[in-house]
């Protein structure tokens, strides 16, 4: 009997926290490795997996399963952009027409839609259609031991199923986030002008003159940095998926719980760094 | 009686009828949740009520959205606080910082961070949790048994959803307040003072009233969502994925346009 089991017997309460902290630590470290590798094999998944990659990014902007059924990733994405655009609407008319300056509404559409609204609506809408469909493929795969048979056939699972899945999601996000750009920016125009009945004329007026060609670049590079982050978080829980069928289920419930926390947290530093202490933003246009 | 799983007759009619079985796939499903959500609600008023469920699962979901819930509702409210200082500090009305993080937080952070912790957290694990059941086979169990599955799985986890949902929307508020209050007044240098005396010159008793309506009808909504994917989950260890997938983009959905117009009935209602 080894010395280390007498100490487990002796004092199983210490071992076991001292068990939960060192797992913890390795779970990070197990992340950071799969993460690492991923990134690192995006290279391999474009010259190597190329096909895989072209089937990835059609599936993921028309979406799989039952998501067809309502129009894909695009459909969805487009939808709660132009719901929290009509927000924009319907919380800033009442709220400006309270002080009397209603006729700013073209200015709240442009200035925090592009800012804040429209990245983290996008993002957290691919975190729940593109991100959790890849990790209950990929959870799938793993409970099936697909994952393993790829390896034995000499497929590199990381560079097959990890990284070609970052690269279709920068790729989609790009057209992706257009459409949600417009629809919050259509369905801002569309609650002021036609339900509560402003002139268009006001509208356009201030919305052209906030509008920031500046904010709109850098907001595309929110949406890019948060599909490379929610892609390989979800990646990794797919991966990591244990469990049986039930497994699948639960590592699908921890992803989208860990991206979103991940992306908004990301997109705070990032929104903070590009507009730092200033705010980046000029009233006099 | 589950109102859920797919009709076996369809699969073996010929193939015009297929073509119409795939056209007509997402309307039974609609018909399907319908008519799970009328169960559910005939359920909650009659006897016995599952207590003991109801209790756990509570815990279940408040264990599993709490950390969700202070990590989405501090960045959320920092980046809305930081825009919105922006544009006061450029007008020189950096006083009235406290009126926008109280405007931004109640009326709208405040719900959406909600929605995303109701159906992104909650709702995710008790699919996951019910759809492991189904694969299980232990419903059908139940139903052998004599127990009504709405009634003693079904219910309790919506009015647990709800409750959740209804607890969580104020300490989301709460909580986006404070990280609001700390950000601006230790980083942006507002003072502390005109902060909390900015708080309460929009946002009133009217404000909060809707917010706790808002979070009641997203737990609703998000509970009877999950339990229908969660009970008609079927095929295998990628249809609990899926299922979970599809429980966050349809609750997603939902939630939004719920929060959409209770937002505008609010305006209208309200003074």
């Amino acid at each position: 009997m080894s010395a280390g089991l007498v100490v487990a017997q002796r004092f199983p309460l210490i071992i076991g926290r001292a068990r939960g902290v060192v797992d913890g630590v390795d779970r990070i470290g197990a992340q950071t490795q799969f993460y690492a590798k991923a990134v690192f094999s995006v290279g391999d998944a474009v010259t190597r997996y190329t096909s895989e990659t072209i089937r990835l990014i059609a599936q993921m902007s028309l979406g799989t399963g039952a998501l067809v059924m309502i129009g894909g990733t695009t459909a969805i994405v487009g939808f709660l952009t132009l719901s929290t655009g009509a927000l924009v609407a319907v919380q800033g008319y009442n709220q400006f027409s309270q002080v009397g300056v209603e006729a700013l509404i073209g200015f709240a559409s442009a200035f925090f839609n592009v800012r804040v609204i429209a990245p983290l609506t996008a993002g957290i809408a691919m975190a729940a259609t593109i991100g959790a469909g890849a990790t209950a493929q990929i959870g799938a795969m793993r409970i099936s031991e697909e994952i393993d048979a790829l390896e034995v056939m000499g497929i590199r699972s990381v560079a097959y199923l990890a990284s070609t899945r970052v690269v279709a999601g920068v790729v989609v996000v790009i057209p992706v986030y257009c459409v949600a750009v417009m629809a919050s920016f259509f369905a801002a125009r569309f609650g002021t002008t036609i339900y509560y009945g402003q002139s268009t004329g006001v509208y356009d007026h201030y919305f052209y003159t906030f509008l920031s060609t500046d904010d709109l670049l850098w907001s595309f590079v929110l949406a890019l940095v948060m599909a490379v982050v929610i892609m390989l978080v979800h990646t990794y829980n797919g991966y990591a998926a244990s469990g049986g069928p039930a497994g699948v289920g639960e590592a699908v419930g921890r992803a989208v719980r860990t991206s979103m926390i991940t992306a908004s947290v990301v997109v705070l530093f990032v929104s903070l760094a590009i507009y730092g202490q200033t705010g980046h933003f000029d009233f006099a246009g | 009686m589950a109102g859920a799983g797919s009709n076996p007759h369809v699969d073996t009619m010929g193939p015009v009828m297929v073509s119409t079985g795939v056209l007509a796939k997402p309307f039974r499903g609609l018909g399907g949740f319908l008519a799970m959500a009328l169960d559910t609600f005939v359920c909650m008023f009659r006897r016995p009520f599952s207590w003991r469920e109801y209790l756990l699962q509570t815990w279940f979901v408040a264990r599993v959205s709490l950390v969700p819930t202070l990590m989405l509702s501090i960045p959320f409210t920092v980046l809305t606080v930081f825009t919105f200082n922006v544009l006061l500090v450029e007008f020189g009305a950096a006083d009235f910082s406290g009126t926008g993080a109280s405007l931004g937080t109640v009326n709208q952070t405040g719900p959406i961070v909600t929605v995303l912790v109701v159906a992104g957290a909650g709702a995710t694990a008790m699919c996951a949790d019910l759809g492991a059941r189904t694969i299980r086979e232990e419903l059908d169990a139940l139903k052998v048994m004599g127990i009504n599955p709405i009634q003693s799985l079904v219910v309790p986890r919506v009015l647990a959803a709800t409750t959740v949902a209804l607890l969580l929307s104020s300490l989301v508020i709460l909580v986006g307040l404070a990280g609001g209050f700390a950000f601006s007044v230790y980083f942006q240098h507002v003072t502390p003072g005109a902060f909390v005396a900015g708080m309460t010159l929009i946002t009133g008793l009217s404000d909060v009233v809707v917010a706790l309506i808002k979070a009641t009808l997203f737990g609703l909504t998000a509970g009877l969502i999950a339990c229908y994917m969660g009970i008609s989950v079927g095929g295998g260890p990628a249809g609990v994925g899926n299922a979970v997938n599809e429980t966050v983009v349809f609750s997603f959905v939902a939630l939004f346009v719920i929060n959409v117009v209770v937002t505008a009935v609010g305006f209208e209602v309200t003074p």
